[in-house]
């Protein structure tokens, strides 16, 4: 895996960029022009570096994607079938650009809610101080060629004290082959403030394209996020994803993200506690069969005191799948009586599966509870006997307890219909195994 | 809180004293000239040179490690004496014959070796300074046909065992320390329990550091035949130094069919002063392969000196049926630094491995639990449980936990727990109401921490562990 093999792809990016004179915002243009100074002082990273030793991502360096155009032939009726009943509002983003036409928006006087172009004339100041401020993209080649590209923008703000109820669809959709898109999100929540938002990654086709996400949330003192991300891209796609969360007193982040499609999909997310009595709880379920591999890293930050985190990560992986899971909790210097707890459970369900788990701590605050735990294992034959006893065939009973495994995490959705959505996908795929 | 902690882990170095002894040193450095000179001095058959040249043109292609957690400057490997050993003198038969300076040396330590060997029936071979002085019950073992001598002996008495056994768990090039090790080792022990043999006491090393500025690079074999059983206990305490010394060890183990080998650790050795100043440097590759059949590596530590402890006993378990196990607790204090861990690598059908690991690290120490777990495509019905906990006193000290979980096949059950906690202020109020002062309720309270650990320890050893955890901390808790 030469270095000479891993500029294919990058070159091709780097080439396709171009500064946009009439730029109107001049810090925007620097976020981008410093982004891209760092894409181009990167490599991409190989299995020779510690976050990436399971992953081997030189498949993708060798492809020759250029940036996906805006491409608008896509029909309402098309995506009809993607439309979550709860959600009010949703904001649709086709190749990472955003589909006007397809969108919803009917709250806006209560939440901001649009794309960046838009809302940057109206909310300038609020943007500049967030955009870009979490996601850092100095060491992180993804996060700045998705820096670097940035054009269309999920943006929502949450205004002080606001409660939305309704959640919030953000849908990204691939339609092309063999290009790269970059859908991006901005997230803020005020004080006070709460939200339930879905970010869902979907492909129209069964086709190979690059997604290079990033997503960012802010949340001030008080204010409550629920985060949902439902990957399911093309079983060819490779799926680049990273998010970065930063929450402020007293404020609340949970989170479920489950990921079921993508050749390889890698998800970083990174949650900075960054003042007292922040609270998050982050779940993860990985579905994969084939030859697909799902890496997940997290890290969560406890910086100040009086934080609590937990975590629970799942994966139930079939054929020659490769799960990875690496999941870093730092508790900063005095930090003292953080609470944190993190679970990694992995369920192999053939002889040829694969996972790599990583559970780590980084404690250097003393008056703390921080547990973790991992298990790797298969169906229990007791349970399956049990079921068989009770008249069920074998198969059902295994997919009955795959099913019931990967439940655990899906039944934290707080949004009824997705959630029976997902349900089924559980199921269907539990069948199909064996 | 802080004072009696403050005062308990400021304890220190109970051991730190140069004992004179004529020593016979080489000059500083390391070429192929000085690897010739050791050889030489050792009298050396030509294979060990051939094997320690094709370990020095290794290591001139390798580059020192950096991923580790722990922090320490470069090691300039040219100051450093390769070879230093006690003047020649003829072999001993008995403990009066031993250097009386060597044994006052024992005394201070508290542990006279005389009344050890006595009392407890162990057999201890002195590694003082790289050379063995005196073996003693040997004519013992050696009626039940056991071999247990000095590696630099066992090399002209029993060539056929060491050409066939050294560097095949460890081989030359596997890191940039066993390199170093392989191509200038001294000496080390070297033990054989033939087929069958239950090994009637336990084997006892008794390393120490002496002489400022050598490193020591031991080189340890055991093997354990066809249903052979053997409990090796290996424990440390070294003078106080202000330079860095440099120790990279490396311990093989082999088990063959239903064998079985205990090998414990008690490492006590000059941590630096409480400003981190000297200390020694603990770089160790210690594994064992159970290669047969039912066979058992259980590996006991407990670490509680150098200024950076950084060594992962590991089990290759390649024979079906085998067991692999890795207790251990790692004591931090002041400015140490340890990275430590275990690697079990499952090979063979129905392998099962037990980690348990403890760390307590207090005032501005670091201490880390970075293991690997491998199940490999081939074993079948593998199992492992691991466990990790940190104890922190103190808030400017680290506990950090790295486990690596590969898991290649589906029959495997793998489960890893890890927790890190502190003493609780209300343990401490209900012990000063039963009338514990601070200062023994920690110990207790550690003592418990420890407990899976300290069982799995030889009598003795434990005895000598629950000590030196207690001094180690005295005065940390208030």
């Amino acid at each position: 895996m030469s270095e000479a093999v891993n500029t294919d792809y990058l070159d091709c990016l780097l080439k396709s960029w171009s500064t946009k004179s009439n730029e109107p915002l001049s810090w925007l243009h620097q976020l981008r022009a410093r982004a891209i100074d760092h894409v181009s002082a990167q490599r991409l990273p190989t299995k020779r570096d510690e976050d990436w030793r399971f992953t081997d991502i030189s498949a993708l360096a060798r492809l020759s994607y250029q940036s996906a155009q805006p491409h608008d032939d896509l029909q309402a009726q098309d995506i009809e079938h993607l439309h979550i009943k709860e959600a009010k509002n949703s904001l649709v983003f086709v190749d990472g650009y955003y589909s006007a036409q397809l969108s919803t928006i009917i709250d806006s006087a209560a939440l901001e809610i649009g794309n960046l172009p838009e809302l940057l004339l109206t909310h300038g100041t609020i943007l500049e101080s967030h955009l870009g401020q979490y996601a850092k993209f100095d060491n992180n080649v993804f996060a700045a060629l998705n820096t670097a590209f940035l054009r269309d923008c999920a943006l929502i703000i949450v205004p002080k004290n606001t409660v939305i109820e309704e959640p919030v669809h953000l849908l990204f959709i691939a339609t092309q082959k063999e290009v790269t898109s970059y859908p991006r999100c901005l997230i803020i929540g005020e004080s006070g403030s709460e939200i339930t938002f879905i970010e869902d990654y979907v492909s129209l086709q069964d086709a190979a394209y690059v997604t290079n996400s990033l997503t960012e949330i802010s949340l001030s003192a008080n204010a409550h996020a629920s985060h949902i991300r439902i990957q399911r891209e093309s079983t060819q796609a490779y799926h680049m994803a990273n998010c970065a969360v930063s929450i402020a007193h007293g404020s609340n982040y949970q989170s479920v993200s489950i990921s079921l499609g993508a050749q390889i999909s890698r998800y970083d997310l990174d949650v900075q506690l960054i003042a007292e009595a922040a609270e998050c709880a982050i779940d993860g379920l990985a579905l994969i069969s084939g030859s697909q591999l799902a890496d997940t890293h997290t890290c969560i930050d406890h910086m100040k005191p009086n934080g609590t985190s937990r975590q629970q990560h799942k994966c139930i992986v079939n054929d020659r799948a490769h799960a990875v899971f690496n999941g870093k909790i730092i508790v900063r210097p005095h930090a003292q009586q953080t609470n944190s707890s993190q679970s990694s459970r992995n369920l192999l369900l053939s002889k040829t599966a694969q996972v790599d788990t990583k559970p780590q701590l980084e404690i250097f605050a003393d008056d703390v509870k921080c547990a973790h735990g991992a298990t790797v294992g298969q169906l229990d034959q007791e349970e399956i006997f049990y079921l068989e006893s009770r008249g069920l065939s074998e198969t059902t009973a295994r997919s009955l307890l795959t099913y019931a495994f990967g439940a655990e995490i899906i039944n934290r959705i707080p949004v009824i219909s997705l959630r029976q959505q997902l349900e089924q996908t559980v199921l269907t795929q539990t069948k199909n195994n064996k | 809180m802080s004072a009696v902690l403050q005062s308990l882990v400021n304890q220190p170095y109970k051991h730190g004293f140069v004992t004179e002894i004529e020593s016979d040193i080489a000059p500083k450095g390391l070429n192929e000239d000085i690897i010739r000179l050791i050889s030489a001095k050792k009298n050396e058959p030509e294979w060990l040179l051939s094997f320690r040249l094709k370990a020095f043109q290794k290591w001139l292609t390798m580059t020192e490690p950096e991923w580790q957690n722990v922090h320490y400057p470069k090691i300039d490997f040219q100051t450093i004496s390769y070879y230093s050993a006690p003047k020649p003198k003829k072999k001993l038969a008995s403990m009066d014959e031993v250097d009386p300076e060597l044994l006052r040396t024992f005394e201070k330590l508290g542990v006279p070796m005389h009344e050890r060997a006595a009392l407890a029936g162990v057999a201890v071979d002195v590694i003082f300074d790289s050379v063995s002085v005196a073996t003693t019950y040997k004519h013992k073992l050696a009626e039940v046909g056991i071999i247990f001598c000095s590696i630099s002996e066992a090399v002209h008495t029993h060539p056929e065992l060491i050409q066939k056994y050294l560097g095949t768990v460890v081989p030359v090039g596997d890191n940039y320390f066993a390199a170093l090790n392989s191509a200038v080792f001294t000496d080390g022990s070297f033990c054989f329990i033939p087929k069958g043999v239950k090994c009637p006491m336990d084997l006892s090393t008794y390393f120490r550091i002496n002489t400022e500025g050598s490193g020591q690079f031991e080189r340890t074999l055991i093997i354990a035949e066809e249903d052979a059983f053997v409990s090796y206990l290996e424990g440390c305490t070294a003078p106080r130094f202000d330079t860095n010394q440099l120790h990279a060890a490396v311990v093989e183990l082999v088990a063959l069919d239903n064998a079985d080998i205990k090998y414990s650790t008690v490492q006590n050795w000059y941590a630096g002063d409480e400003n981190g100043i000297g200390g020694i440097y603990n770089f160790v590759t210690k594994r064992g392969l159970a290669k047969g059949k039912n066979s058992r590596i259980s590996w006991t530590q407990v670490e509680t000196g150098s200024a950076i402890t950084w060594k992962y006993p590991s089990c290759i378990l390649r024979g079906d049926n085998s067991v692999g196990e890795f207790y251990s607790v790692a004591v931090t204090n002041n400015y140490q630094q340890a990275d430590t861990g275990t690697k079990m690598i499952h090979l063979g059908k129905n392998t099962r491995s037990t980690i348990v690991s403890k760390g307590i690290s207090a005032g501005h120490s670091n201490s880390s639990y970075r293991g690997l777990v491998r199940i490999s495509p081939t074993a079948e019905g593998a199992r492992n449980y691991s466990q990790c906990d940190s104890m922190l006193i103190g808030d400017q000290c680290g506990a950090h936990t790295f486990p690596y979980i590969q898991v290649h096949n589906s029959s495997a059950i793998v489960e890893h727990e890890a927790s890190t906690s502190k003493i609780g202020e209300d343990q401490l109020f209900y012990f000063s109401q039963r009338g514990i002062d601070a200062e023994e309720a920690v110990s207790m309270i550690i003592n418990g921490f420890c407990k899976d650990v300290f069982q799995q320890l030889p009598m003795e050893f434990a005895v000598e562990a629950t000590k030196l955890l207690s001094f180690k901390l005295e005065g940390s808790v208030g």
